[in-house]
């Protein structure tokens, strides 16, 4: 059993994969949220919708998480993999709290809207991939 | 936590990764577990006393143990 970029468990490609999909899917379901809401001028109900929407890969990522947790059998593995997602959590958490209070000013709300779950998934990648560096 | 895990290894002639293999973890484990990085939990603690046919206590030392032990 090994864990670096040539030697991923089955289970580790696996949950990989439907993270990098699940990025993927974030993606596109952000952009036609933002191109329905645009064009649409939508209403309440459908602005509901969208944010629903907006809202399915981030229980993606936890169920994608939790069975990976559940399935890995190699605790230090795990322990790395947890250490890398509250680095994701914390770097998200101030991004977001730094652009909140950006976004209070109007003279700034044109701003992009900040992909919380690319950040998180992102951020959580260079973590763990550190600690893949560290622990080599 | 100090252990003897380098030794006990070097004394079969295996490597980081035969030792990973036969435990079913990773050899970054093995390395993080030698260097003392880190702690393995009591089941992968047995494993390793199973392996090599010892107890826990003679692979793991307490680090108050090891220091009291190093000053005599």
């Amino acid at each position: 059993m090994a864990f670096c970029n040539r030697h991923f468990s089955p289970l580790q490609r696996r949950s990989l994969q439907l993270f990098f999909a699940n990025l993927l899917l974030t993606a596109v379901i952000v952009v036609i949220a933002h191109k329905t809401y645009d064009q649409a001028r939508a209403s309440i109900l459908l602005t509901y919708v969208l944010a629903t929407l907006a809202a399915i890969p981030v229980i993606v990522v936890i169920a994608v998480v939790g069975r990976y947790m559940a399935r890995e059998t190699d605790e230090f593995v795990r322990m790395m993999v947890v250490q890398a997602l509250l680095w994701g959590l914390g770097v998200t958490f101030v991004a977001d709290t730094f652009l909140g209070c950006l976004f209070a000013y109007p003279s700034i709300y044109t701003l992009i809207p900040p992909l919380n779950l690319d950040l998180f998934v992102v951020s959580a990648g260079v973590a763990l991939r550190v600690q893949m560096w560290r622990n080599r | 936590m100090k252990n003897r895990l380098r030794v006990l290894r070097a004394e079969r002639g295996w490597s980081q990764a035969d030792l990973a293999e036969r435990l079913q973890v990773s050899r970054q484990s093995v390395n993080a577990i030698e260097t003392g990085r880190f702690d393995p939990s009591l089941p992968l603690a047995f494993k390793l006393a199973k392996l090599f046919e010892t107890t826990i206590e003679a692979i793991f030392v307490e680090d108050s143990a090891a220091a009291s032990e190093g000053s005599h």
